[in-house]
């Protein structure tokens, strides 16, 4: 028989990397449809930002995680079309616009909080879903299901993202356009319509990943409430070698790695905090390096803003 | 297109400023003037609100018309600090708080400059007079000592007996309040399990929550943390309802049934002391060390909570004992 | 099909500083190949490009069986059934063959792609016109040959009864150019319409009916195939009569200059691309590389100039051994080095006429003095390069980048062959570059062997190498498959180049 306490162990890591994964697994399969059409969108973090703003806002007033839910996607959707407006239209280097976005979406998050809450507060956010029988199981009802809403959304949204660039004209379209938009635009497909979507798709999932922040798993907000996760979820994209379920495995390895230090930590196993807490960024490391080294088809035109030849 | 991507920048770089801007009360002349630049914002329920808290709390003593402050919040980045204190020195004000230890070696610097003008920074008990400065104060506190008073309160209240303990760094006030906190469990409570976790992160909130996640799955009734990223620790204490005891500022508001007491970091004393010593002429050389006994540390109590007769009987004889000196936290 | 006759009328299209087609007219009818023939810049594409919808004309109408039409897109083309086979492929490498026809079409299945019934449906019209190859392929792992049939088919299945060719011949062998032109003839037996754009002579009078030439966005005529000839063609395009073949002394020496010994090196992926292969080339001579891109060309000149390690085996030039010596090393033994990336191996685009023209001696006198630049010798210098090699810029502080190929062609030249090199690189030297300036190189390049310089020229226009070469090696998959004189058949040479025949030598 397995040890208890280790098994308590086990279950929490399980359980809090799978709970703290629906954040980076929204932000990343979001990038991945960006990034897939060609480009790389770097404001995602500031689109989390404002948008885990939004839906604190929303639920702050009315008590409604649905309405909360709703701004954040609004708010992804509006910022998403404005990235597309930045490096599909105005064709802006997407680093440097991408940071910009970021900066903005710091900026007006914080801005906003100060004027409209002021000080810290907590909110009723989207609650556990109690699942008959499953939820009591033991050892797979706690790692599994009993989690919010948010939590199944991010990993149902995998394989259908998975369904959508590989088995629907419209993937195909996305890939084409990522690939070589030269011949996308030749057989009569609009580069320009096909980033705007994905952009604003990507908007609307980094909207998403923000709200599951700040009305999901914290229910809180504060400035810049994110901290790095939309950076690190550009990162996981490019270590998911832009295939979904790649990218979430990617995300629930990172989450875990932080689950088990931190267990490790609370459960007194005597390892210096700071190597404790390089775990992550270092696995995160030698696994891109890994995924570099095998033939990884990534998007060829990438970066690289779309103009009619000669 | 360089151009697009530089006003683009601008207006991110305006949003930012626009949250950063000093702020200053506007007063008739002749006030005494004070600039503060704090690492966080001025609401983060911790460090930086404290000194904040204390500094309305003095000019609501002495009257706006003799007491003006500015502040400058979010100077994570120790450069920026830097001009910003400078920017206060050059503008005339007669006290310059740098809010924060990562400050100290920029003020070291920056002091001998402007040797009419008061500076001051911690937490530290430095004041460089070593390196000939002479218009530096240095304040602290001895966080320890609030620490063990919530620590006697929590050994008694928890059931589990296990407590979790979050702070970001293992070091400064954040750390002798952990420190403190596991000593008066340990001796309220010899059998306790206490865990310690440090995320490295003054900031990271999602971290903090993790944390707290996990120490809750792991049993602890009771959690305790430092630093303006406890807010996700104490969400979770409000959603898994166990105890929280809070440090620097209240957190009641956060979870009004959750949060039993607080260690509030109260400056004002430390403000009006070094508002008296520089208009008779002392501009620095000051170390002032924070306790339960000049007041400095106060032990804050949310009116919601109902904390039994014989516990709240406990800590006051907790907190008598500290200041004569009767209990030790031997917290180092 | 619904296309009897096209025809473009009083076409005229600017762009800023260029009028790219002025008062063009040009038509062409099912069951013929009209072949559009002009230099680069002659306004060829941007012509064909206004027909596919990828331009709009500024002045002018097309007609498509009498009846004026608006094209302002591919997709508008396509459905007035004309298809384009680019150049430059249009096809996504990392996609099946299916996925590249059926990107862009509607499915039955909307929004679900249904690429089994595209398979099928691609099936049947490979075996119709005898394009064959496998749907399930991936585009990157097929020969280019056969990405051609792809674009091919793509046109195909998306009805096209007008074909535009864009320079279809040139990344194939000889032996798919035949393959290609039996394609071709079987498309007009059934009714299609070809342009066949090119600027390869022989090619075009052997397989068109009519042939319009362009030169400077202008017709000069269009005449019909078979009451023409190469040199009338040659005429037309750059407005003289063209030297296409050379008198060449023989060789007099046996002096050794380039001596390459069981050399291997690998490509970018980390794979063999030059394998074992030996070579020399003596004084005065010009040993001509002959193959298909992609062979290791471009791997065995990096290899030589320093840009690329040798894994094994030995590179002296008179002599002396230069194995992964560094490139200021191998500069300095008097190798000399046209690259086939001109664009930015060649020459930094940004930098001026005059700074492109001292890259390699800009630190030794008389151009410098210590760490100094002497400038006024610097502009002598580059002035005198300039008229020398008629380097044609409005002034030396041009940036490179804005003048034409050719040009550029030539400031490399200029700049190369200034220092009077012992051994000289040439990595295809024309490619790219119009008729005009192909005629001046090889023009120099003959007299630079004349002075007893080395030559190695690399080319994948086996026309260059038969005229310039004394001695050709033929490189496939990285080997030198055999070395043959100049005057061996070209169908031998084909087939070498396809790995199919091998001459011990």
């Amino acid at each position: 028989m397995i040890d208890p306490f280790l098994l308590s162990m086990l279950i929490t890591i399980l359980a809090s990397g799978i709970r703290f994964a629906t954040s980076y697994i929204f932000a990343a399969i979001g990038e991945t449809f960006g990034q897939i059409s060609g480009v790389l969108n770097l404001g995602v973090e500031g689109i989390m930002l404002v948008a885990a703003y939004a839906a604190y806002f929303v639920v702050l007033q009315t008590n409604e995680p649905g309405l909360g839910l709703l701004a954040a996607i609004l708010v992804g959707i509006v910022m998403g079309l404005a990235t597309a407006f930045l490096s599909v239209t105005l064709k802006a280097e997407q680093g440097i616009s991408g940071i910009g976005v970021y900066l903005f979406g710091l900026g007006l998050s914080d801005l906003l909080f100060r004027v409209t809450v002021k000080s810290v507060q907590t909110v009723k956010g989207f609650p556990n879903i109690h699942i008959p029988a499953l939820s009591d199981l033991p050892i797979l009802g706690p790692i599994f299901f009993q989690h919010n809403l948010l939590v199944y959304a991010a990993f149902a949204l995998v394989p259908l993202a998975w369904f959508v660039l590989n088995k629907t004209t419209f993937g195909l379209q996305v890939r084409a356009v990522g690939q070589n938009p030269e011949a996308a635009d030749t057989l009569g497909i609009s580069v320009a319509r096909v980033r705007y979507t994905t952009l604003t798709l990507g908007g609307a999932l980094s909207g998403i990943a923000g709200a599951s922040l700040s009305i999901a798993l914290l229910n809180i907000f504060q400035q810049n409430l994110t901290s790095g996760q939309g950076f690190i979820a550009v990162a996981l994209v490019y270590f998911g070698a832009w295939q979904p379920f790649r990218v979430m495995l990617g995300c629930l390895l990172f989450s875990m790695v932080n689950a088990l230090q931190l267990t490790m930590q609370v459960n007194r196993i005597p390892i210096p905090a700071d190597i404790a807490l390089m775990m992550p960024y270092i696995l995160t490391i030698v696994a891109l390096i890994f995924a570099a080294r095998q033939l990884v088809i990534q998007p060829a035109a990438l970066t690289k803003p779309f103009e009619r030849g000669e | 297109m360089k151009r697009l991507t530089c006003v683009i920048l601008l207006i991110a770089a305006l949003a930012l400023v626009a949250c950063a801007a000093p702020t200053p009360t506007a007063v008739p002349a002749k006030a005494f003037k004070v600039a503060v630049i704090m690492p966080s914002a001025i609401n983060d329920l911790a460090f930086s609100q404290s000194m904040y808290d204390g500094l309305v709390a003095v000019q609501k003593e002495m009257g706006k018309d003799k007491f003006e402050f500015a502040y400058t919040e979010n100077m994570f980045n120790v450069p920026d600090a830097a001009a910003a204190i400078r920017d206060y020195a050059t503008k005339g004000y007669d006290l310059v708080i740098a809010h924060g230890s990562q400050y100290g070696a920029s003020l070291a610097d920056i002091a001998p400059d402007f040797p009419k003008t008061a500076f001051a920074w911690g937490t530290a008990v430095d004041t460089f007079a070593s390196k000939g400065v002479k218009n530096i104060n240095a304040y602290t506190v001895q966080a320890d000592q609030g620490g063990y008073v919530l620590g006697v309160i929590a050994a008694k209240l928890s059931k589990s007996g296990k407590f979790g303990l979050i702070g970001p760094i293992p070091a400064g006030d954040g750390k002798l309040h952990i420190d403190g906190f596991e000593a008066g469990v340990k001796a309220t409570n010899p059998k306790a399990i206490v865990s310690k976790t440090f995320t490295q992160s003054f900031s990271d909130a999602a971290l903090m929550s993790q944390a707290a996640q996990t120490m809750v799955s792991g049993g602890a009734d009771v959690l305790t943390g430092t630093s303006q990223a406890v807010v996700g620790a104490i969400a979770v204490a409000k959603e898994k309802n166990v105890l929280w005891f809070g440090n620097q500022s209240s957190q009641v508001s956060l979870a009004p049934k959750n949060v039993v007491a607080t260690q509030v970091y109260d400056w004002s004393p430390f403000i009006k002391q070094m508002v008296n010593n520089t208009k008779a002429g002392k501009l620095g050389g000051e170390v002032m060390v924070g306790t339960l006994k000049n007041k400095v540390l106060v032990i804050q109590y949310n009116p919601d909570y109902k904390l039994p007769d014989d516990v709240k009987a406990l800590a006051d004889k907790t907190v008598q004992g500290l200041i004569d000196g009767t209990i030790q936290t031997g917290v180092k | 099909m619904n296309i009897q006759h096209v025809q473009l009328r009083n076409i005229t299209k600017r762009f800023p500083g260029v009028l790219a087609n002025d008062r063009v007219n040009f038509d062409v009818r099912a069951g013929e190949i009209h072949a559009l023939l002009g230099e680069n810049g002659a306004g060829k594409t941007t012509l064909m490009k206004i027909l596919y919808g990828l331009y709009q004309a500024d002045e002018g109408e097309i007609l498509i069986n009498d009846a004026p039409v608006r094209i302002k897109s591919p997709s508008d083309a396509m459905r007035q059934g004309i298809g384009m086979v680019h150049q430059h492929f249009q096809l996504v490498p990392p996609f099946t063959v299916t996925e590249n026809i059926a990107l862009g079409l509607r499915s039955a299945r909307e929004p679900m792609l249904d690429l089994d019934a595209v398979g099928k449906r691609l099936r049947e019209l490979a075996s119709r016109y005898g394009l064959h190859v496998d749907p399930h392929a991936l585009v990157w792992q097929l020969a280019v040959g056969q990405q051609q049939r792809v674009e091919i088919l793509k046109a195909l299945y998306r009805d096209a009864a007008l074909l535009i060719l864009d320079e279809p011949t040139a990344v194939l062998t000889p032996q798919e150019v035949k393959e290609l032109f039996v394609t071709l003839r079987r498309l007009t037996e059934t009714g299609h319409a070809l342009i066949f754009i090119s600027h390869k002579l022989h090619e075009v009078m052997q397989i068109s009916d009519r042939v319009t030439v362009l030169r400077d966005g202008r017709v000069v005529g269009t005449v019909a195939t078979k009451h023409t000839n190469t040199k009338e063609l040659a005429r037309m395009m750059v407005g003289r009569d063209v030297v296409t073949s050379w008198d060449k002394p023989p060789v007099k020496t046996d002096d050794q200059i380039l001596r390459i010994e069981k050399l291997s090196a690998l490509d970018d992926k980390g794979l063999p691309a030059v394998k074992n292969l030996s070579l020399d080339v003596r004084a005065g001579e010009i040993v001509g590389i002959a193959g298909v891109s992609g062979n290791g060309q471009r791997e065995l000149a990096e290899t030589l100039v320093g840009l690329r390690r040798a894994e094994s085996g030995v590179v002296s030039v008179a002599g002396r051994d230069l194995t992964n010596h560094d490139p200021a090393d191998i500069i300095a033994a008097g190798v000399a080095f046209i690259p086939e990336e001109r664009m930015t191996m060649g020459v930094i685009r940004d930098f001026t006429v005059q700074e492109n023209l001292i890259l390699e001696t800009h630190a030794q006198p008389p151009l410098a003095r210590k760490a100094l630049f002497d400038f006024d010798k610097i502009a002598a210098h580059a002035s005198q390069l300039v008229r020398e090699y008629d380097v044609r810029t409005p002034t030396l502080d041009t940036p490179v980048k804005s003048l034409s190929g050719g040009n550029i062609q030539k400031l490399i030249l200029a700049r190369e062959l200034s220092r009077a090199p012992r051994l000289l690189i040439a990595a295809q030297p024309t490619r790219g570059v119009d008729i005009g300036a192909t005629e001046y190189i090889h023009k120099r390049l003959i007299e630079q062997r004349a002075q007893g310089t080395a030559i190695l020229l690399i080319s994948e226009d086996l026309d260059e190498v038969l005229a310039l070469a004394d001695r050709i090696a033929v490189m496939y998959e990285g080997e030198i498959v055999g070395v043959v004189p100049p005057n061996t058949p070209v169908d031998q040479l084909g087939l070498m180049m396809a790995g199919a025949k091998r001459v011990s030598s």
